[in-house]
């Protein structure tokens, strides 16, 4: 049962983690940034018109957005089947209607950018490092495996496209970066969930942090192409691309699976 | 937004926590949450306890403290001390105070 606000930071930790993970907690959270933005965005947010090779270099990073969320939407929902308790199931439910949320935003964006075929063709598209990271990850999902589905989905990727969506928001149009700030504020949860939930499992049991190297090892190479490819299509400043994996790795760092 | 008062009236539960040896001297100054700090990634009651961190230049007040896995800034109705526990909504995380190696507050994850 939630308790009174003005007790927030005294409160009982099992307390905390069942509000935060409940349908209700999530129900209250979005509509405070949803409501009254059909498709993420303001109606009366301006559209800019956008010079040809802005435009292309759009879609293209839109349409590896597009994989990444239905990566996430298979994996969260395909997780609800084995996650090892009700909290877990439910966050996961909400997690899958986020991410679901999110694919529907990003195709109607590009309905809004003219492209006609955006929903059949997102993948040819796609940075296909990703494309890769989704096969593994969606593996783990089918193979029942909860440590390393929870690492992949919530802690790689979550921290992966909440890093990319904060710089790609500073140099985008109005209407992406309303969208895509919208997207950041439900992967906060998604990345806090992930780092958390395996810090507890962690705790009860440090041996596993063995087998989340291995996986990391194998996982790495396509985390880095992905985030190098986004960034030289997205023309970051040299300056910015070492922020871009810091979430990342500092996610690992507190987790003690760093390298 | 964030003024700091004291009151006699507001019982605080965890006024004794914090650093052995440190809670000594000085009462902790107490700070009234403003309603609306623009965040608005939680339930209303309780986005007063949050605020968006403004980067590196952004100076944290005494009750306030960065969550470093969401890098929200939170923030308490009491003057925050080592040893102190506080919850980051946003990403779901518990956190302890600590005084950093630069002489500020931070506060590290307890799982």
């Amino acid at each position: 049962m939630a308790l009174d606000a003005g007790e927030l930071h005294t409160r009982e930790h099992a307390g905390f983690l069942a509000e935060v993970h409940s349908f209700e907690f999530w129900f209250q959270s979005v509509e405070g940034y949803l409501h009254g933005r059909p498709h993420g965005i303001s109606p009366d947010t301006p559209t800019l018109e956008l010079a040809p090779a802005r435009r292309e270099a759009l879609v293209a990073t839109l349409s590896t957005y597009c994989v990444g969320e239905v990566a996430a939407l298979e994996g969260a929902s395909g997780m609800i089947g084995f996650a090892p308790n009700r909290q877990c199931k439910i966050f996961l439910a909400t997690q899958a209607v986020d991410e679901a949320r999110h694919l529907e935003v990003l195709l109607h964006r590009l309905a809004e950018l003219g492209v006609e075929d955006a929903e059949a063709r997102f993948e040819t598209r796609s940075n296909r490092h990703l494309l890769a990271f989704r096969d593994t990850l969606l593996r783990h999902v089918a193979a029942k495996d909860w440590l390393a589905s929870v690492f992949a989905q919530n802690v790689i990727l979550e921290s992966m496209e909440f890093a990319a969506f904060q710089s790609h928001m500073r140099t985008a149009d109005p209407r992406t970066a309303e969208m895509l700030g919208g997207i950041l504020k439900d992967e906060r949860r998604h990345m806090g969930f992930g780092e958390n939930d395996l810090g507890r499992y962690l705790a009860r049991q440090p041996e596993a942090r063995q087998r989340l190297r291995e996986i990391k090892q194998a996982l790495d190479p396509l985390v880095l192409a992905t985030f190098e490819e986004s960034m030289t299509q997205l023309a970051l400043p040299a300056s910015e691309r070492p922020e871009l994996g810091r979430l990342y790795l500092e996610s690992v760092a507190r987790l003690g699976i760093g390298s | 937004m964030n003024e700091p008062v004291r009151t006699s009236a507001d019982f605080d539960p965890a006024e004794g926590a914090g650093e052995p040896g440190n809670t000594a001297s000085a009462p902790r100054r107490r700070f009234v949450l403003a309603d609306d700090t623009g965040f608005d990634e939680v339930p209303a009651k309780y986005r007063r306890f949050y605020r968006r961190w403004q980067g590196p230049a952004d100076e944290l007040e005494p009750n306030e403290v960065l969550c470093p896995v969401c890098k929200v800034v939170i923030r308490s109705a009491r003057e925050l001390r080592p040893g102190d526990r506080v919850y980051c909504m946003p990403c779901m995380s518990r956190l302890e105070v600590v005084r950093g190696a630069s002489g500020r507050l931070e506060a590290i994850v307890r799982y």
